[in-house]
């Protein structure tokens, strides 16, 4: 990549407009990112994985795990090579993915700043993923109870 | 330091051996606010006169009828015999008046720009189609494109049909921005479907050859939607830097690519093709702020950070007196004999209600 551009300089020119930023005028002007590598989908210039020459991102997988995508930064200008993607099974226990997740991040001082956000992320996901308890039938009563007995 | 140098893709979408030199127009300083400012202008130099007609409204006879027959004194059509007779005519409250202010055919509708901010603003955007992060930013889809800035072998690029264009596009990764295209084209809102522009789309990727290609290059390609083609000779700010907003994805042919630097020359040799044309500058050779804040220049004549990490609170730790007994004995000496005897824990034998005080008491405390 050329010496002319920083992340500070691309935060700086895209701070106003991008594709991932999403403006609402609700809760005093929101404004979310669809980044896949921000870990909060919050546009903040710590989780934009565009404006960072180290991020990475944590999507739910197909079969109801998390995939890890991790930016490599020598590769910034190689787009297709980019990114470096790591499945956490199903199968795999909700705590081994977290300690998986952070043992190859931000345990060797890739990001660390983000390692709280990280878990919280795949543990949302994780959450999502387990099948929805139907309600419990309600219990009728009064002159319901007496009319169904 | 080497100059860093671009891969030249094959037509095949496989990287190549060969490598060019970044030209220098890369190096340029990306400059967000000129490039608006002077696409604000370029967007507008291509409209054309537009006016109401000069006599829209005034096509009538109308008097004003003075005062005394209480009605308002705007003037009135004269005559008889129809329903327009008398009624309010000419200003721009009146039905079938003239509008305010109509638009006339010599308004200012074509801006001067000077050379030299668009020669800087064509370099900026140029030097900014190199980098991915501002192409994404942009909304480009290049998650297969193998490089930035993406130049292809001249050699390969030679598609004479259009299904041979696409392929090419395909086997190059801008496949997936080409389909973005043609899934975005929707139906204008507003008056601009009457009026030639009908639909809305996204924009692809610009192809940028050099008239070395071959004069197939442009019509092999013009059919795709999305997709448009520049000579290198003739690039435009209004395709560098749609809307303004910079990060264009560009397909370079190596040939346009190679003859960048003889068209932009540099910082210090002048260009061969523009007159009194020498690329911009920077004004920081430097631009990553944080690795100057952190270099050792900067941190090692800076007073150390108070404190640390970890602030001290200046008379230690609060205590709660009401738990913590040491403290509670330093404020309140009698609190050990207290627990110690436990008091706390002596029940009052005595239960009975305590006796009235004798009517004396009362007569004392009344008395006037």
């Amino acid at each position: 990549m050329a010496t002319n551009i920083s992340s500070d300089l691309i935060w700086e020119i895209t701070r106003g407009h991008s594709a991932n930023l999403v403006k609402r005028k609700a809760a005093g002007g929101v404004q979310f990112s669809r980044d896949p590598l921000n870990l909060k989908n919050v546009y903040r210039r710590k989780y934009e994985g565009l404006v960072n020459d180290q991020a990475f991102g944590i999507q739910p997988s197909a079969d109801g795990g998390v995939i890890l995508l991790v930016k490599k930064s020598n590769k910034s200008n190689k787009p297709a090579s980019s990114l470096q993607s790591t499945t956490f099974g199903s199968g795999k226990s909700s705590r081994k993915t977290y300690s998986g997740i952070v043992n190859s991040t931000t345990r060797h001082g890739y990001r660390p700043d983000l390692r709280a956000e990280a878990v919280s992320r795949a543990s949302a996901i994780r959450k999502s993923q387990k099948p929805v308890k139907a309600d419990r039938p309600t219990k009728l009563r009064g002159a319901k109870a007496k009319a169904a007995a | 330091m080497s100059r860093p140098s671009v891969t030249v893709i094959g037509a095949d979408g496989a990287p190549s051996k060969d490598t060019i030199a970044l030209p220098e127009v890369f190096k340029a300083p990306i400059r967000p606010d000129i490039v608006h400012q002077v696409h604000t202008g370029m967007a507008k130099n291509k409209r054309q006169p537009y006016a109401v007609s000069p006599k829209a409204g005034h096509q009538t006879s109308a008097e004003s009828w003075g005062t005394g027959r209480a009605v308002a004194r705007i003037p009135r059509v004269s005559g008889g015999g129809t329903h327009r007779a008398g009624q309010a005519a000419f200003g721009n409250m009146c039905r079938s008046g003239r509008m305010f202010a109509p638009t006339k055919t010599w308004r200012k509708w074509h801006q001067k720009i000077n050379l030299g901010q668009k020669r800087f603003a064509t370099a900026s955007a140029l030097a900014a189609s190199s980098s991915a992060a501002l192409l994404l930013a942009r909304g480009h889809n290049i998650s297969q494109v193998p490089e930035v800035p993406l130049v292809i072998a001249s050699s390969g690029f030679a598609p004479t049909k259009t299904s041979a264009a696409v392929a090419l596009l395909k086997a190059v990764g801008a496949g997936p921005d080409v389909e973005k295209v043609k899934k975005s084209r929707k139906l204008r809102a507003g008056k601009g479907k009457l009026r030639g522009r009908r639909h809305q789309q996204r924009r692809g990727p610009l192809i940028v050859y050099s008239p070395e290609d071959g004069p197939e290059l442009a019509r092999s390609f013009r059919n795709i939607p999305g997709v448009e083609t520049s000579s290198v000779h003739a690039l435009n700010l209004l395709q560098l830097a749609p809307g303004g907003h910079l990060g264009r994805f560009v397909i370079w042919t190596s040939s346009a690519f190679s003859a960048l630097d003889t068209i932009y020359g540099s910082t210090t040799e002048a260009s061969a093709l523009k007159k009194d044309f020498l690329l911009p500058s920077a004004v920081m050779k430097n631009p990553d702020l944080s690795k100057i804040i952190n270099s050792s220049e900067i941190q090692s004549v800076l007073r150390p950070v108070r404190g640390g990490k970890i602030t001290k609170r200046p008379n230690g730790q609060k205590k709660n007196p009401l738990v913590n007994k040491q403290i509670q004995y330093r404020l309140n000496p009698y609190a050990a004999a207290y627990s110690k005897e436990k008091l706390g824990q002596f029940k009052k034998e005595d239960t009975s209600k305590p006796k009235r005080v004798n009517e004396t008491y009362h007569g004392l405390l009344h008395e006037n």
